[in-house]
């Protein structure tokens, strides 16, 4: 655990974060403008909800979608070990976990339709305790892994 | 083998006053419609068609119930309209336990609860009124082998619960002693004088009003003094009351160790058996209340893999409700061998890290001390009375923090409230976070999350900002990986 791990996440993956942050950011804007419509019909509603709504969104969309993304990205790594899997996220709080393979107990790859756009996709380990994710790999490489992984916990395991 | 077998008639019994339980609430407001109605004729026909439904219901339903032992696996058939059919295999059953409330000792019959490793305890069986033979026979059928069969059957004549208890095996018993200080020092005490609140507080709708006036008026005529001693004859009656439950719940509390399992029998009216195999055992764990620390005294729990929640909520089995912490390690040595711990050096943490801690733990106090003084300044003690415990317990938090790294497990304690002091298998460790932000960097400190499997999602053990260097040492003792 004192080196970090080596194998990076799918370039793509900023893509598809900020798309996903797009479509936040769009719902916020139709919230923002939802309030000044309000504003302009009832007189009880003033204006500066709408304006502290915008501004809000101006700035939650700014952060998730050119800061956030790149930041998280250079900081995702992950590493398969035969005995272990390494991963490393988070951009303030640093996480670095540990995740024996004789504590396995199942892995999916998931994909969404933005994923699908930029042919990636997510890969979810479970043990019997806690749950995960290494986000956007590449399709291929997420199957392998899945593949590789669950080869890799079939040990045969004492209990739970 | 033999025929399928009902379970014993009393069981209807049971089941009714079950169901009578269950759906008691639901009842109340078709009985207040009727009374206001003052339908009394309907009101008769009414109770009698729910009455007479119940009793043929209870009745179908006990005719369908079977069960069948076979050479290896028990079979159980239900269900009045649609036929339900189970097998259960002899390999899959994790623990068979025999329980007695009242009703159930008065006929000397026992419910047989049957559990397997899944994570729906629907899917378990129970036999919920048996002879206490029939039930010990079905435990020892299912249970174990051949050879051991035998010597159990030999063993088991009588018709008690206590009958396993061979001196073969080590076994500790609660004493009374204990029991009664583990009742006046429990927690239980607030949720009681809660209760107590409520209850009144109810209550108070069933009162006439010009009794509770007047009641009232007396109350508010006495003096002081008067108040007082009334005040404190409840609080004691409540205190009573807390060593009572805790008395009749544990009384007699054994554990009982044999090859594989763990057995615990308890309870004074209610007679509770329960099985703890062994290699479900996840990690054990003492707790120290702050009304049991300074007297010396620590309850121990263990966190078992099980699907099945128990009825209060709680995620941990009680193992020993109350003993003299110096006494856990004898206790484990003879009981629980596996995890017979030494710790003779356990780390503390870098004073760097006791800013973390106070912040913390002041943080919601101070900020409501800071809302306060600028809204409602006389009430401004309050907040700030909250911030200065806190930070008492941030420090309380920081010092108690204490970890030592073995061969194959780590011990690690901590603090809420109570103390708590957990010593966990390497092999039971599901999975290791290091957690570190950039301030913790810089000072070169780490937090570290254990996982482990308990009865529900699993329980996380953490040790927050250590040094980093110990940090590593706990990963690279964890690392499966030998680089």
């Amino acid at each position: 655990m004192r080196e970090q791990p080596t194998e990076r996440i799918a370039k793509d993956a900023i893509k598809a974060w900020q798309i996903t942050a797009h479509l936040t950011a769009i719902i916020f804007l139709i919230v923002s403008i939802a309030a000044f419509v309000a504003a302009y019909f009832f007189d009880f509603i003033s204006y500066w909800i709408g304006i502290i709504a915008i501004s809000i969104t101006i700035v939650e969309w700014i952060i998730t979608c050119f800061i956030v993304p790149k930041l998280r990205w250079r900081r995702w790594r992950y590493q398969i070990y035969d005995q272990e899997i390494y991963i490393q996220h988070g951009i303030i709080v640093v996480t670095r976990t540990v995740v024996p393979m004789i504590r396995v107990q199942h892995v999916d790859t998931e994909q969404g339709p933005i994923l699908k756009k930029y042919g990636l996709a997510t890969l979810q380990i479970s043990t019997a305790a806690t749950k995960h994710e290494i986000p956007a790999l590449l399709e291929e490489e997420a199957a392998d892994l899945r593949d590789q992984i669950s080869a890799l916990a079939r040990v045969e395991q004492d209990d739970v | 083998m033999s025929e399928p077998k009902r379970i014993h008639p009393i069981g209807m019994l049971l089941s009714i006053f079950k169901i009578i339980k269950q759906t008691a609430l639901s009842y109340l407001p078709l009985l207040i419609i009727a009374i206001s109605s003052k339908q009394w004729m309907y009101i008769l026909i009414g109770a009698i068609a729910i009455l007479v439904f119940l009793l043929v219901y209870t009745f179908l339903s006990w005719w369908r119930y079977t069960y069948l032992l076979e050479e290896d696996q028990i079979r159980i058939e239900q269900g009045i309209i649609v036929r339900k059919k189970r097998t259960i295999s002899k390999h899959r059953i994790q623990s068979i336990d025999l329980s007695q409330n009242l009703i159930h000792r008065i006929f000397g019959l026992t419910k047989v609860q049957i559990e397997t490793a899944g994570s729906d305890h629907n899917i378990d069986a129970s036999l919920h009124a048996v002879t206490m033979e029939e039930g010990r026979y079905v435990h020892d059928q299912l249970k174990y082998n051949k050879q051991m069969k035998e010597q159990l059957s030999d063993e088991a004549e009588g018709h008690n619960l206590e009958m396993k208890e061979q001196p073969a095996h080590p076994f500790k018993k609660v004493t009374p002693r204990a029991l009664i200080i583990a009742g006046s020092t429990s927690g239980s005490f607030g949720i009681i004088l809660g209760l107590f609140a409520i209850g009144f507080s109810e209550l108070e709708t069933f009162i006439p009003d010009h009794f509770y006036n007047q009641a009232t008026a007396w109350v508010m005529a006495q003096a002081l003094q008067v108040l007082i001693a009334l005040a404190i004859v409840v609080f004691i009656f409540i205190w009573a009351l807390g060593i009572v439950t805790t008395l009749i719940q544990y009384w007699d509390f054994t554990v009982t160790r044999y090859e594989k399992e763990l057995y615990i029998t308890r309870g004074l009216i209610e007679k509770k058996q329960s099985t703890i195999p062994l290699k479900r055992i996840q990690a054990i764990g003492m707790k120290e209340s702050i009304l049991r620390q300074p007297l010396g005294y620590a309850s121990l729990y263990v966190e078992i893999a099980s699907g099945e929640i128990s009825q209060n909520g709680e995620t941990t089995t009680l193992l020993f409700p109350l003993m003299k912490k110096a006494k856990v390690k004898d206790f484990l040595q003879e009981v629980l061998p596996e995890y017979d711990y030494t710790i003779d050096q356990p780390t503390s943490l870098p004073k760097r890290s006791l800013p973390y801690y106070l912040i913390r733990s002041i943080l919601f106090p101070l900020l409501a001390t800071i809302i306060l003084a600028f809204t409602l300044l006389e009430w401004v003690y309050i907040p700030i009375i909250a911030t200065i415990l806190a930070a008492v317990f941030g420090y309380w938090q920081y010092k108690t923090v204490k970890f030592q790294l073995e061969k194959d497990y780590l011990f690690v304690q901590s603090r809420l409230l109570s103390r708590d002091t957990v010593i966990v298998k390497h092999s039971r460790i599901q999975s290791m976070q290091k957690k570190q932000h950039f301030l913790h960097r810089k000072q070169q400190l780490a937090s570290i999350n254990i996982a482990i499997l308990n009865k529900f999602v699993g329980r996380h053990i953490t040790i927050r900002e250590m040094e980093l260097d110990e940090a590593y040492q706990i990963a690279d003792w964890y690392s499966y990986q030998k680089k």
